[in-house]
């Protein structure tokens, strides 16, 4: 348990740090921490593949394109200073949040417990299980990722012909 | 997931992607390819559907009714946009491309999430949508556009954080995702929680009072087809669809009364709020946003009663909704075209210049008002009697005088936009082109056919509910 706490406890730091914090590469470090936590809790959980892929994307990948993003955005940053000060009450809202979380919260994991050997009792692998049961969140994968580049080329195409005076 | 209809959501979505390949250097075969897309769905599924109407005999109907009769409405309002698109051209500020494709895939993704038998695939399709509409938002490169599609997203995606709570919960409590699952269980305190979550995300999401602050900004700012778009289908299968599908679930077990309060409040609270704001709204696009706050409400307290009647009488409202605020808004995009303004004060007497709008409009409105035999009279007294039946009077007392008032603020527009004298300033204007008046007349002849032959509909929306 008191693992679980620790867990919890680097999975909330990291996320308000993120929200407060005024440098955004200090903000993606900090989302990179609070991944690698959900990726413990989920191994420790007994959900591997959640894990692995909580680990590998939302740690691995998705910090590198924020870490990248952000070097390529040249931005004086150099002069924003990191000023906390008014977030003294945090600690403080944190412990209560913690307390009452621990209460409340691990007899539903328990539950979800059960939940995630549901599945991984049958001995099949993890690939035909996904395609068994969730085949179709395929399309909904590709259509999200359609979405997303055609609304990307339809917002930017926008911007270019702005900057040069409304020609292409 | 439904697999019968799977190419419904997939062609257009093969489209959507083949369009940056195939057309690069011409507009021309984008709009061609958009439009073929959706035509020959358009075909395929009102055959089917027209077939069992047309000859009544359902003795070979295998299909899921609900989910099919959703598919037509979204391929219907999705072609008239984008014909009506191909012969708007405002200025040629959008980039069709993007355009086109965002509309093919904003259909796919309504086609799949009526398809889907449970919440998680349904909140996936549900984002896809958002995601499109708030680029779509943006199509004219106006400032009110861009202001227009911040709040959408301002306010509609916390509506998401909301409705994925609630899955979540509904997950710690049940292990599954499945309406079935859910359905056949005994519903406790938790899941009532989840499930007002959800619903209340998805009351954001349709732009229901007390949640209604961003549709009148977001349909006065957006580019006139994408108002037509995001009123006519969007915000229904996006927003109601979910709230329908919930009620079906639920209408046999115990928990409905703690959820129809709320569903019956918010419903009339939607009625009385658009139908007072329609009328002293003085821009054509934001009265007609009203009248779909309003007009929402009504499908909200039909889904309330959780009885089989509300259902299809909250199905059938829908599709109505779906005609005929189509119609209205393509026609506020024509006068917007033509007379470079859509404030009602400085337009006056249109009729003799623009009379297949002008009477287009007169059909919509008389049908969103109940009017028979047009169809949306109706679906607003099924309305009505299922209030009456449910044991909730007063609702359906309030529901009957707010229709009154809906005539009455759509006289108010007509009689300032298109009867009386002609204005001195319209002398110069002509009636839209006749491939803009193609979707509107079309769809207005729908909608008079299915009123008056309510008898043949009532067959195939009675399968909804069995």
């Amino acid at each position: 348990m008191t693992l679980y706490l620790l867990i919890y406890f680097i999975i909330i730091m990291g996320a308000v740090v993120a929200v407060i914090s005024k440098k955004l590469i200090n903000s993606a470090i900090m989302l990179a921490l609070l991944s690698i936590g959900v990726s413990i809790l989920l191994f420790a959980y007994n959900a591997p593949w959640a894990a692995v892929f909580e680990l590998s994307v939302c740690a691995g990948l998705i910090t590198v394109l924020f870490v990248s993003a952000v070097s390529l955005v040249k931005h004086d940053e150099e002069n924003i200073k990191e000023n906390r000060v008014k977030y003294v009450l945090l600690p403080l809202l944190l412990i209560g949040f913690i307390i009452s979380a621990s209460i409340i919260v691990p007899e539903y994991f328990s539950k979800l417990q059960i939940f995630s050997t549901y599945n991984t009792q049958k001995e099949e692998p993890i690939g035909k299980l996904i395609w068994l049961y969730r085949g179709v969140d395929i399309i909904g994968q590709l259509t999200l990722l359609a979405s997303s580049v055609f609304v990307i080329k339809h917002i930017f195409f926008k911007r270019k012909e702005a900057d040069n005076g409304g020609k292409i | 997931m439904v697999t019968d209809f799977l190419s419904y959501s997939l062609i257009p979505l093969c489209s959507a992607l083949a369009i940056p390949f195939i057309s690069r250097k011409s507009r021309r075969i984008t709009e061609i390819l958009a439009n073929v897309t959706l035509l020959s769905g358009l075909i395929n599924v009102g055959y089917i559907i027209l077939h069992y109407i047309i000859k009544m005999d359902y003795s070979s109907f295998t299909f899921d009714a609900f989910t099919l009769l959703m598919i037509f409405t979204i391929y219907l309002v999705g072609l008239a946009v984008v014909f009506f698109s191909t012969y708007y051209e405002v200025e040629n500020d959008t980039n069709s491309n993007s355009y086109y494709s965002l509309i093919l895939i904003s259909v796919s993704a309504m086609c799949s999430l009526v398809m889907s038998r449970d919440f998680f695939t349904l909140y996936i399709f549900m984002e896809a949508i958002s995601v499109c509409s708030f680029a779509l938002i943006t199509s004219s490169n106006s400032k009110n556009s861009i202001e227009a599609s911040i709040k959408y997203f301002f306010l509609t995606f916390p509506a998401s954080v909301l409705i994925i709570f609630g899955i979540s919960i509904l997950m710690l409590n049940y292990g599954s995702f499945d309406f079935d699952t859910i359905k056949f269980t005994n519903i406790n305190f938790l899941t009532v929680i989840a499930l007002s979550m959800i619903i209340i995300g998805f009351l954001i999401k349709s732009g229901i009072a007390p949640f209604h602050f961003w549709t009148p900004d977001v349909y006065q700012g957006s580019y006139s087809p994408i108002s037509a778009y995001l009123a006519g289908i969007v915000t229904k299968i996006g927003g109601i669809y979910a709230i329908i599908k919930i009620s079906q679930i639920l209408y046999n077990s115990g928990a409905t009364y703690k959820i129809s309060a709320l569903l019956l409040f918010t419903g009339m609270l939607s009625v009385l709020i658009g139908a007072f704001g329609a009328m002293v709204q003085k821009d054509f696009k934001r009265m007609l946003a009203y009248s779909s706050i309003s007009q929402m409400g009504y499908i909200i307290l039909a889904t309330a009663t959780f009885s089989p009647l509300g259902i299809f009488a909250a199905v059938f409202h829908l599709v109505n909704h779906a005609t005929f605020k189509t119609v209205l808004f393509l026609n506020s995009a024509c006068v917007e075209k033509n007379t470079g303004t859509t404030n009602m004060e400085e337009l006056k007497g249109l009729e003799k210049k623009m009379p297949y709008t002008s009477w287009t409009s007169v059909i919509a409105l008389l049908s969103t008002a109940g009017v028979p035999p047009l169809s949306g009279f109706w679906s607003k007294v099924l309305i009505i009697i299922a209030l009456w039946q449910s044991g909730n009077k007063y609702y359906a007392v309030i529901a009957l005088i707010a229709s009154i008032l809906t005539l009455a603020y759509f006289m108010i527009m007509q009689k300032k936009v298109f009867f009386g004298k002609l204005s001195e300033k319209l002398t110069e204007v002509k009636e839209a082109k006749f491939q803009l008046l193609i979707p509107v007349i079309t769809i207005s002849i729908i909608i008079i056919l299915s009123g008056i032959f309510f008898n043949r509909v009532y067959f195939y929306l009675e399968k909804i509910i069995m």
